[in-house]
């Protein structure tokens, strides 16, 4: 072995400017596979760790309440607090991501801009606040001025649409959105700060307290914004941890665990599905003693337990008014239920059941979570094997995990058919929803990867056709070292060794010369402002981002294509007749 | 009573076609030839009597179209590639018209070469024994030169050298006389003589040229295909 990499190494030099020519066009094609490489690695990077990171997160735990547009909102925020916390090994960081596309009124002229919440106040959001400082560079004002408390919800907004609007800073933007109830809400605010963007996809962002944008929107202390998690190396993590939330975020029954106004009779209150399915599942399993089901449909009322309706002398049409203690300890909460039917309990509901309609009793769950029903108040709720349990409203609903964009965007369908009562939570990962961003890096990855291969492909024509020439003038020396009693399987080895050893060498001076010329390129600054492709710019700078196994597999893709292209001329040289190949002559 | 040497060679009724566009050539017409063991015999015979072809049949490099050829006991007509490739490595050294030395190679390299082959030797094993016989054909001086730093006649004893590393029972040597002068020609088959002495090993060497006849000790004389004399 020692013995044919001595010769294969030696043999390199024999033909040393035809070598050298091979070798240079292999070095190319190296080097733009690298470059290329680097900088699809690099507009990915920017892609997943930058744009994507900053729209959606890694995972995202994601609401919507009632099917209302801007209604992106949890109200129970500890619930969901308690549940991330069991994730503190990978999760780096919580992002609330609070926004509203919002009309901005300037002097004489209106623009779109995308309002963005920042807690800089919160701890551990030092390292998010350096992000933003980095990619927002401030060219006016001050970043500490969000929480200027003497101005009106101060704002942030790019230099562009500052222009645009013709304001400057100190001057007030009138602001028009939708809150979390889907109203128009306007408000004033200041602009406080001018930031500077390196590409059109920043322009339109615009910064705001975390807080500010909460009360304009409508967010008490308990809700939480869509939460977006920064998570410890995403390409593992995230679709296990994604998988671990669903898992965790199943919903049980949503029960208000009440008591009659005037008396301590302790009364459950459910909710009845009011889609027509369910609506006809119940009316096939309840009796209905008094009141008619059309009516009750109609109405939107609730159905009372004969024993309750009895002891409460309630009848069809009659009203009642319960109260709870809710989840954050505010006693008597009121509820008002008007009665549309009276069922019999049978065995399997409590005596003292009442089921709301789902849209009536959601409107009093959500804007006043109760407190949890304790394990005597729940024997009269029917359990989750029971036929009732799937028509009675849930707390939420849990959209089904997806693994591709194709799954999540057919379930975004599916549920924008649905006009849903109950609040929805999805946990998605980034992988899925991000497939346009993932896709245009494909695309890059596919366009550069292309033209690198076609020009390697062109070199390993050179490959063969330098081998081929090689071993016809090698040939007299192929039947010596046959006739001398060398295997046909070292015969082509030596040739196979070759063209390794060349491909080696050019590659490594392939590698070297892509980092330098990285290098170089990256070190231009260009000003793409408002040019989309500014968006690969970092900075008004190329980003590459070559890596040691990036590297290493450009390289060894190249060794692999050379080998096994020179894998058949070196086997046809192996075949020679001893005799015949002796009496070549050229 | 005197011991008969045993043949290392044996062939009979060997018989080579060759095609030649439309026609067949008869380069050789029943053959029938043994050579004892440590011999030093000479093939001679005119161009194209068949020299060429006969050696390389009996060096296992060509192949018989009809007949038997044993080489050291071995009936080679029935070997497979690899067995063919290893006999001609452990039984049968070779020695060229036009030197064939491998030029990327210095002299003690090139000597080593088969040794490396047959892949049974330490280095150092390799390396005495290489040495050995660079000093044994006269270049002790020029082990490190390469075959272009080297005369013909040098690069000849390098191929003497290489053929003999492995201890072979026989070395076939094609017209190993005919690209040097008659000087130098003269010396190296005074070279392969002192080594069929000093080695004990068979050499077949073909020639045309009736001066090189005076160094062998048996001539077989060979004309359109068959033998004319032995």
């Amino acid at each position: 072995m020692l013995a044919l990499i001595r010769m294969s190494l030696r043999n390199l030099f024999r033909q040393k400017r035809r070598n050298l020519l091979l070798g240079s066009a292999i070095a190319v094609g190296v080097l733009l596979l690298v470059v290329a490489n680097s900088f699809s690695r690099g507009i990915s990077d920017v892609m997943i760790n930058k744009v994507l990171r900053w729209v959606t997160g890694h995972v995202t735990v994601a609401y919507n309440e009632r099917s209302r547009m801007a209604s992106e909102i949890f109200r129970d925020k500890d619930r969901i607090n308690a549940i991330l916390d069991q994730h503190k090994d990978v999760i780096l960081q919580r992002e609330e991501a609070i926004g509203a596309f919002v009309k901005a009124i300037g002097v004489g002229k209106a623009d779109n801009l995308m309002l963005i919440g920042l807690d800089f106040s919160a701890a551990g959001n030092e390292k998010s606040r350096k992000e933003t400082e980095e990619a927002f560079r401030l060219i006016g004002g001050n970043w500490d001025d969000l929480n200027n408390s003497t101005a009106e919800n101060p704002l942030i907004i790019s230099q562009e649409k500052a222009r645009y609007l013709g304001v400057k800073i100190g001057d007030i933007l009138r602001i028009r959105l939708r809150n979390i109830y889907s109203q128009d809400q306007s408000a004033r605010a200041t602009v406080m700060g001018i930031v500077k963007s390196d590409n059109i996809f920043m322009q339109p962002v615009a910064f705001i307290d975390m807080q500010k944008i909460k009360d304009i929107m409508g967010f008490d202390a308990h809700s939480t914004g869509i939460l977006n998690l920064i998570i410890k190396d995403p390409m593992r993590n995230a679709q296990p941890l994604a998988d671990a939330l669903h898992k965790q975020l199943n919903a049980s029954l949503a029960v208000i665990p009440a008591a009659a106004q005037k008396s301590d009779l302790p009364i459950t209150v459910l909710g009845y599905r009011s889609d027509p399915d369910s609506r006809d599942k119940l009316s096939k399993l309840l009796t209905l003693r008094q009141g008619a089901w059309d009516t009750l449909w109609k109405d939107k009322t609730a159905l009372v337990s004969a024993p309750l309706a009895q002891r409460l002398r309630l009848k069809p049409g009659s009203s009642l008014e319960v109260r709870y203690t809710d989840k954050w300890g505010n006693a008597n909460t009121p509820m008002l239920i008007k009665v549309g039917g009276i069922f019999d309990p049978q065995k399997v509901w409590g005596e003292n059941t009442i089921l709301a309609n789902d849209e009536k009793f959601y409107e009093q769950f959500y804007e006043h979570w109760p407190r949890a029903a304790q394990p005597n108040e729940q024997a009269a709720i029917p359990g989750t094997s029971h036929t009732a349990y799937a028509l009675l409203a849930p707390e939420w609903i849990l959209l089904p995990r997806t693994l591709t964009t194709e799954d999540l965007e057919k379930k975004y369908q599916d549920m924008g058919k649905k006009k849903q009562k109950a609040t929805l939570i999805d946990v998605r990962t980034m992988y899925e929803a991000g497939k346009m961003v993932l896709q245009l890096e494909g695309v890059l990855n596919l366009i550069t990867l292309t033209a690198a291969l076609i020009l390697l492909f062109i070199t390993l024509i050179g490959v063969i056709n330098t081998l081929r020439m090689t071993i016809r003038e090698r040939t007299r020396e192929i039947g010596t070292i046959r006739a001398i009693g060398m295997q046909q399987k070292d015969v082509r080895n030596l040739f196979l060794f070759e063209s390794f050893f060349l491909a080696l060498f050019a590659s490594i001076a392939g590698v070297i010369l892509a980092l330098l010329i990285m290098w170089g390129l990256s070190s231009i600054t260009l000003r793409m402002d408002d040019n989309p492709l500014g968006m690969m710019l970092v900075n008004g700078h190329l980003y590459f981002l070559p890596t040691i196994w990036s590297v290493l597999g450009n390289m060894l893709l190249v060794l692999v294509l050379v080998v096994v292209t020179a894998f058949f001329p070196a086997r046809r040289a192996a075949k020679l007749s001893p005799v015949e190949a002796l009496r070549h002559t050229e | 009573m005197k011991k008969t040497a045993k043949n290392i060679i044996e062939i009979s009724g060997l018989t080579k076609d060759y095609p030649l566009g439309n026609t067949t050539v008869n380069a050789l017409r029943g053959i029938d030839l043994n050579v004892q063991e440590g011999a030093f015999t000479s093939i001679i015979g005119p161009s194209g009597s068949g020299k060429t072809t006969l050696l390389n049949i009996i060096g296992c490099i060509d192949t018989a179209t009809r007949g038997s050829v044993k080489v050291a006991g071995h009936e080679i007509t029935g070997l497979n590639d690899k067995q063919i490739t290893d006999l001609r490595l452990h039984t049968i050294g070779f020695i060229f018209q036009t030197f064939n030395l491998i030029p990327v190679l210095d002299v003690l390299e090139n000597i080593e070469f088969p040794l490396l082959l047959m892949k049974k030797h330490s280095g150092a094993e390799i390396r005495q024994r290489a040495e050995k016989l660079a000093d044994l054909v006269g270049l002790g001086e020029h082990v490190k030169h390469r075959p272009a730093e080297l005369s013909g006649g040098q690069r000849q004893r390098v191929a003497i050298a290489r053929a003999l590393v492995t201890s072979p029972s026989l070395v076939l040597a094609d017209e190993p006389t005919a690209n040097l002068d008659s000087v130098t020609g003269g010396q190296i088959l005074e070279v392969m003589r002192q080594m069929n002495r000093l080695e004990k090993t068979t050499f077949i060497f073909s020639t045309h040229d009736a001066n090189v006849l005076k160094y062998a000790i048996g001539v077989t004389k060979l004309k359109d295909g068959v033998i004319t004399a032995n």
